[in-house]
């Protein structure tokens, strides 16, 4: 297979402060990555760099073969993107500006995601519950057409139903040869999907491990999320 | 299907395709749902069916079919060779704990037998 993202030397500061330092990684398309990590670790600024909406860092990012600013963000969807849209605006406007915006949005493809999480065309963005909102930034982020996906924090402050529609609607509709990153700062009920486990601890990447093979050794990867935390787990 | 989380998830898929084989859910030569059909049936991703399935490809128990699928052997050898380690895994098992107890084979031997006409006479009823 071949590498989707390769990230060498990342270093990131914002005002004079280390918010990330030396990242190195190479993804596999096709794969599904939990990013883990306590709150403020890094991980969303980790996904800013990647979908280009971070300029000004050290080190080198690949999505895909290119490197360029511009070119990342085509090929990146990510769910912050959604933080653009007014709040005022109704679902079915949204799907619209979203259209408009992105060449790869398919519109059928968003249809039937919305369609299984029963998403409401006509509600305000504004007035949709915390969870109802998280459906539509997934079901917009899932109907592109993109080579890398990164969903953030998707199941923050979620019930467990919706948590359980929203991870079958990513099983079934995450393109096969795509690779998608979710970041979490719990590991729960994401555990089962993943392919690979990263996790960002103290300003930098400290584990990198195939989930299954987490397992093998008979550890939860809650457990193992556990352990890197509390420096219980040697790494290189 | 739940799952344990403490044993890699291609494995317990794999053992599960195994039991619906060998209980007669999956007959010799049927065909098995697409790697796409039971990742969501699974709640596991794509990946991880595709792995096991093709633990169960080397070990000649799933059979693809270029362009068609996959398909449960049709070699009967293969299906009673699987059973037969099966048995002999879980009687390993019992065998541990009693032995782990000081129970001695004999009373193995008895016990398990004894268990075995109670149920049939139940069953009978």
């Amino acid at each position: 297979m071949t590498d989707l993202l390769a990230i060498r030397g990342l270093t990131y500061k914002r005002n004079f402060k280390v918010i990330l330092r030396d990242i190195n990684c190479h993804v596999e398309s096709g794969q599904t990555i939990g990013l883990l990590g306590a709150n403020g670790a890094g991980k969303t600024t980790l996904m800013r760099l990647i979908a280009g909406s971070a300029p000004h860092f050290l080190g080198s990012i690949s999505v895909d073969g290119a490197t360029q600013l511009v070119a990342r963000k085509a090929a990146v969807s990510f769910s912050e993107q959604t933080n653009g849209l007014p709040l005022n605006l109704r679902v079915d406007r949204a799907v619209a500006a979203w259209a408009a915006w992105y060449p790869d949005f398919d519109r059928e493809q968003f249809e039937l995601v919305a369609q299984f999480m029963d998403i409401d065309h006509h509600a305000r963005l504004g007035s949709l519950s915390k969870g109802n909102l998280k459906k539509v930034v997934i079901a917009l982020s899932l109907a592109r057409r993109a080579k890398l996906y990164l969903l953030d924090e998707p199941f923050d402050g979620i019930d467990s139903m919706t948590r359980k529609k929203i991870i079958a609607a990513i099983i079934q509709w995450k393109p096969f040869d795509a690779t998608l990153l979710i970041s979490d700062h719990h590991v729960g009920d994401i555990a089962n999907i993943l392919d690979r486990v990263m996790i960002i601890e103290g300003r930098e990447l400290v584990a990198n491990e195939e989930a299954d093979d987490i397992r093998a050794t008979g550890k939860s990867i809650e457990e193992y999320f556990e352990d890197v935390h509390a420096g219980r787990v040697q790494h290189d | 299907m739940e799952f344990n989380a403490k044993i890699p998830i291609y494995y317990q898929i794999e053992q599960y395709i195994i039991r619906e084989v060998i209980t007669g859910h999956f007959d010799a030569g049927a065909q098995l749902p697409s790697v796409r059909e039971l990742a969501p049936q699974l709640a596991v991703n794509v990946n991880t069916v595709q792995r096991a399935v093709a633990e169960l490809v080397t070990t000649g128990l799933i059979v693809p079919q270029r362009g068609k699928g996959n398909f449960v052997t049709t070699n009967m050898e293969v299906i009673v060779n699987l059973r037969a380690r099966i048995v002999k895994e879980q009687v390993a098992t019992l065998y541990e704990r009693l032995n782990a107890l000081k129970i001695t084979p004999s009373e193995m031997e008895f016990y398990l037998h004894q268990y075995i006409q109670e149920q049939e006479a139940t069953n009978n009823d």
